[in-house]
């Protein structure tokens, strides 16, 4: 695994050892967009449009100008946290389906504080205890849902696929709810499931006057950074990457097993709950129904493209966001529909989960060096 | 290493730096004689057989016959995009940005404050806030198209009335907190009684459930259709989205008539097809067509001007529908239009 990996290259330069490694581990996720931006031009070519007037498009519309690099940041936000709550759960050897779920629970809370705390206190709050209440809360839901399916699966067995796709429906419906009931706007006339805006003691203000780029993108690079160290540098992440590649093994190494698998979809929960909260406390300041939705599923292509890695997870979410971003100026500019950003999407997941079509395609070209460099899901 | 592969990487991106360079040149739509109309649909497809496919053909149009010069339009994927697709076209300098639904109202009204040169249509955008009173938000760049939905309500109503054998007709509809479906509801129960007020009518709005699923909820739709059928009515109405397909579809499958909404449903609902007496419509295509003109001309009617309602053709049972209730429909529709006719339906539920 890749511990073994480590410890063999041990001697080298670590720089360099880093870029090798890197190098290695992007090879078939590069390869496999690219051979997915080849096919998906020539979808569109089939459909009648010119391939590399689209990709211009694209490319213009999510990375052309600052406002589409600051558009971009804002699609990424919630890819990152979403992604690194998919990915670490990847480590520790868990799919978590249920990061929609999370991430919804997260923003009903985090819209909740939001705007009901200042009125139920009586006082306004400064942002320096309003926005961390808002986002400790928000977070905690994420993580309480997390935590449940982990716990379950910790002590029944019962199998976190399956809990974490109930869980979503559970959140979902409960959110449903509280939009339309509750916690729903109650503005004379209006006729959507919302909450009222939160208050402004509660916002992630943006970074550049007129763009909306928030502070929450530059929280969601630090906090992979964080997850990269909680996993390689401390103790809960050797036992949480040792229980993901044989929980066999780290239950003779001495590893609490079952504690590690609650605490790995805790933390899971807890960082697609943050993608919730990013969306209400930087973006939307609110929560609507409709607002996010699918990003907890986007977040299972991310964390798998990311080769379940922080820095992968990052760029992964990067070039999502910048997909789905540039999409709006591809249309523009030739009226292909913007579901072939979705053909891309999927082609590219199509690559890198069966990545022996990919090492199969370009072992052809380069049959002097073999590609097979990386493993499957769990790292 | 993989010498081919990156020669074959190197070509790939020369390519793609040159031949975009020969791709067909657009209208310069910030020039001053160029006349550019742009399109923002609501999250859904240009091609949903209502909204945004109806106001798209009157874009079309306005190309067809010479008053824009470049139309163009964009499909919104995540309502967190509206702002961003509607200073696409903005940005590019188009005259006339047509936004579809009551979803972009409020993207469209600052969008309208944060370009003072550039028209805005609003496709059923109700100017005035109902959540914003300040009058300094309408803005002279901004109309909202908007219809009597109850003109619509009122004519299908008169034609369940005429076209009735057991003496009860039925609707099936989204929520009444919606205005729009409000207007359809309360118009097809004046239409039947401005016929004959004997006639029984059971109007059901879904207000049990939320906001989100009060317009996609077929299931109840055709639940609530088939209960009226089983109750004697031999006419549904359906105003409310997927629930109220669901409610002509099951009309259709019973056997009694079926009457659709919005747009002409004959063509959006074929397994209903057969049954389908008639559509309550918005003309949203020449409502659109004519805002586009009139701001080609610099008199966009800002605030909320109103289209047309109508109802849709027979289709299939034009043999059952006798020669003198057509005749009285269609003088229902002149005296509606001429305003010799009122449905008496307050706009919003009171």
């Amino acid at each position: 695994m890749q511990s073994n990996e480590e410890q063999n290259n041990s001697r080298e330069n670590p720089v360099k050892k880093l870029l090798k490694t890197a190098g290695n581990t992007m090879l078939v996720p590069f390869l496999a967009v690219l051979t997915a931006l080849i096919v998906g031009g020539v979808v569109i070519a089939m459909v009648g449009g010119n391939p590399f007037y689209a990709y211009l498009g694209l490319f213009q519309g999510a990375f052309g100008s600052a406002k589409a690099w600051s558009e971009t940041a804002v699609w990424a936000s919630p890819y990152i946290f979403a992604g690194l709550a998919v990915a670490l759960a990847f480590k520790g050897g868990l799919f978590n389906i249920g990061a929609e779920g999370q991430l919804a629970l997260g923003a009903v809370v985090a819209a909740w504080i939001g705007y009901a705390l200042p009125d139920m206190l009586g006082v306004s709050l400064p942002t320096i205890v309003h926005l961390p209440l808002a986002i400790g809360l928000g977070i905690l839901a994420g993580a309480l849902w997390g935590a449940i399916p982990g716990a379950l699966k910790a002590y029944t067995g019962g199998h976190e696929v399956i809990n974490t796709i109930m869980m979503n429906y559970i959140a979902l419906n409960m959110v449903s709810f509280l939009l339309n009931g509750p916690m729903k706007d109650k503005s004379p006339g209006n006729v959507i499931a919302r909450t009222p805006e939160i208050a402004e003691s509660a916002r992630f203000t943006p970074i550049f006057e007129g763009f909306r780029l928030h502070w929450g993108f530059v929280l969601a690079l630090i906090v992979a950074v964080v997850v990269w160290w909680l996993l390689w540098k401390t103790t809960l992440g050797f036992e949480i990457r040792t229980v993901g590649s044989n929980p066999d093994a780290a239950k003779y190494a001495g590893i609490n097993v079952k504690r590690t698998i609650i605490l790995t979809m805790t933390l899971s929960g807890l960082l697609a709950g943050l993608a919730g909260v990013i969306e209400v406390t930087g973006l939307n300041y609110r929560h609507e129904l409709g607002f996010s939705v699918g990003y907890g599923f986007d977040a299972i292509a991310i964390a798998l493209l990311g080769k379940t890695h922080p820095l992968g997870v990052v760029l992964a979410a990067i070039l999502f966001a910048g997909m789905r971003n540039g999409g709006t100026r591809m249309q523009f500019l030739t009226q292909i529909p913007v579901d072939v950003i979705s053909v891309i999407q999927g082609l590219i997941l199509l690559f890198v989960a069966a990545d022996a079509i990919i090492r199969y395609i370009y072992r052809i070209r380069a049959r002097e060096e073999r590609l097979v460099l990386t493993r499957g899901w769990g790292g | 290493m993989h010498k081919k592969f990156y020669f074959v990487l190197a070509a790939l991106m020369v390519a793609a730096m040159v031949l975009p360079a020969c791709a067909p040149a657009t209208a310069d739509c910030a020039s001053a004689d160029v006349f550019c109309v742009g399109l923002v649909t609501d999250v859904g497809k240009i091609d949903d057989k209502s909204f945004n496919q109806s106001a798209w053909e009157g874009v079309q149009q306005a190309k067809e016959e010479g008053i824009a010069d470049q139309v163009q339009y964009i499909e919104t994927t995540d309502s967190k995009d509206y702002d961003k697709n509607i200073a696409t076209f903005a940005d590019a300098g188009y005259d006339v940005i047509v936004t579809v639904g009551f979803g972009l109202g409020e993207a469209t009204n600052a969008a309208a404050a944060a370009y003072p040169d550039v028209d805005f249509i609003g496709v059923d955008q109700f100017v005035e806030w109902p959540f914003d009173d300040d009058p300094s938000n309408d803005l002279a760049n901004f109309a909202g198209l908007n219809f009597p939905e109850d003109n619509a309500g009122f004519l299908v109503g008169a034609l369940a009335a005429m076209m009735t054998k057991t003496g009860k007709i039925g609707s099936v509809c989204g929520t009444d907190a919606v205005p729009p479906v409000w207007r359809y509801g309360e118009g097809y129960r004046a239409g039947a009684a401005y016929i004959d007020p004997s006639v029984e009518v059971f109007v059901v709005y879904h207000n049990d459930v939320g906001f989100d699923k009060t317009f996609l909820d077929p299931e109840w739709g055709a639940a609530t259709a088939n209960s009226m059928i089983d109750q004697g009515a031999d006419v549904i109405f359906g105003a409310g989205g997927k629930t109220g397909n669901g409610a002509v579809t099951a009309a259709a499958q019973r056997g009694v008539y079926a009457v659709g909404v919005d747009a002409d449903q004959y063509y959006s609902l074929p397994e209903a097809a057969p049954r389908m007496l008639s559509s309550a419509t918005k003309l949203i295509t020449p409502g659109v067509l004519e805002g586009i003109k009139a701001a080609k001309e610099g008199n966009l009617p800002s605030g909320n001007y109103y289209g047309d309602a109508s109802y849709a053709p027979y289709h299939d049972l034009e043999n059952e529908v006798p020669a003198e209730v057509d005749a009285k429909m269609q003088e229902i529709a002149a005296a509606l239009i001429d305003g010799s006719l009122k449905t008496n339906v307050p706009p919003v539920k009171p």
